[in-house]
């Protein structure tokens, strides 16, 4: 009974910081959230009564119950779903992208670089993929990374020619890049200072939050997509 | 270099020219001629990558819009424009460029692939990249730089 209250409050808890980050992240909703709301508001209550028996009801409640079940579980095993890095202290860095702070693990990281040169678009690349830059012997793939974090609708309102990314951070693999507008700081985490998503099968890279600072703590090689060879 | 290893790592021309911020590089032997912006004759409803057609010594040549088909901003043309006469697997045409630039020499080595994060439709024809006088050159592939449809519809004009 205990621990089923617990549990209850863990989910609560991350209920709330989901919801704050996700005001931070969304603050605009996409079209494709607009449409579907007006799609939602289209149903006619007594059509979805015709179409669902009362059995199939029972059977998508209890579905639900199990589901329900199995989150809180997954929810008191944070260990599970932590990474390697955040099991014991770890240095991080802060770094801001537009007007958001976020947080990643140095040990993900090569080095930071100042953009002192555009990228070289790539014809036929995704928005997102801002071009080739040659750097210390290496060339990295530069990611837009608002667009990434915010999505594409508001990452892309940001006019680059105006207001151009300052800084790059590289991965710890040299392959790519993730340029943001400052950096701020490098910082010790200890992981129960750390609010840890468990479920997250949306925005796979956003896998806490600071719980002090509020501050989103990402997994960059979540965030930087696979290499594919032409 | 001994010759082994030049037989391993050939040596390509490559006819560079300009969009934009950004090099490109096509086959030398694929290039028939360079000429100067002449007078283009708009096609009635050919697709948006096609500008229109122009009469290179009796021959209809249509002339592509290279900003076009890799992104880019129109522009207008100007003193340094050029149409880039070519020749692929089944057609001839013509590329419209900002400026053509140079005839450069790569090693088969010194080119890289380059990373494809989208669609592998839209980004097929770039063969590689390579790095030349601290940028970037970006190679193109002509023979994959129209689809088949594409070069179906050519046939139409």
């Amino acid at each position: 009974m205990q621990s089923e209250k617990m549990g209850q409050q863990v989910v609560q808890q991350e209920i709330a910081l989901d919801s704050y980050l996700s005001t931070l992240l969304n603050e605009i909703p996409s079209n494709a959230e607009l449409d579907k709301q007006e799609i939602k508001l289209d149903i006619k209550p007594q059509k979805v009564k015709q179409l669902k028996t009362s059995s199939q009801v029972k059977a998508k409640v209890a579905v639900k119950l199990v589901n329900k079940e199995s989150e809180v579980t997954k929810v008191l095993k944070p260990l599970a779903v932590m990474p390697d890095w955040a099991r014991n202290e770890f240095q991080a860095l802060f770094f801001k992208v537009d007007k958001l702070t976020l947080a990643t693990p140095l040990t993900e990281l090569l080095r930071t670089i100042c953009i002192d040169k555009d990228p070289t678009k790539i014809p036929g690349q995704p928005s997102w993929f801002m071009g080739l830059l040659d750097t210390h012997e290496q060339r990295i793939g530069v990611l837009d990374t608002g667009q990434l974090i915010f999505g594409k609708t508001i990452g892309q309102q940001r006019n680059l020619k105006k207001k151009p990314f300052q800084r790059i951070l590289i991965t710890a693999d040299g392959k790519w890049g993730l340029a943001c507008d400052e950096i701020l700081s490098i910082g010790k985490l200890e992981p129960d200072k750390v609010r840890w998503r468990t479920l997250r099968q949306k925005k796979p890279w956003l896998i806490g939050t600071v719980i002090e600072e509020l501050t989103a703590v990402i997994d960059v090689n979540h965030l930087v997509p696979h290499r594919k060879t032409s | 270099m001994s010759e082994d290893n030049k037989q391993n790592d050939p040596i390509m021309q490559w006819v560079t020219f300009r969009l934009g911020d950004e090099k490109y590089g096509i086959n030398v032997m694929q290039v028939q001629e360079v000429l100067r912006i002449t007078e283009i004759a708009p096609v009635p409803g050919a697709p948006s990558y096609v500008l229109g057609i122009i009469n290179l010594r009796g021959n209809v040549v249509t002339v592509i819009d290279t900003r076009n088909r890799f992104g880019l901003m129109s522009k207008e043309t100007d003193d340094s424009s050029r149409v880039v006469i070519i020749e692929t697997e089944e057609h001839i045409i013509g590329i419209l460029v900002d400026s053509v630039a140079e005839v450069v020499e790569l090693r088969a080595s010194e080119i890289e692939t380059a990373p494809n994060v989208g669609n592998d439709e839209t980004s097929k024809y770039i063969q590689g990249v390579t790095s030349r006088d601290n940028e970037l050159l970006i190679l193109v592939d002509l023979n994959k730089f129209l689809s088949d449809e594409e070069k179906q519809e050519l046939d139409m004009f």
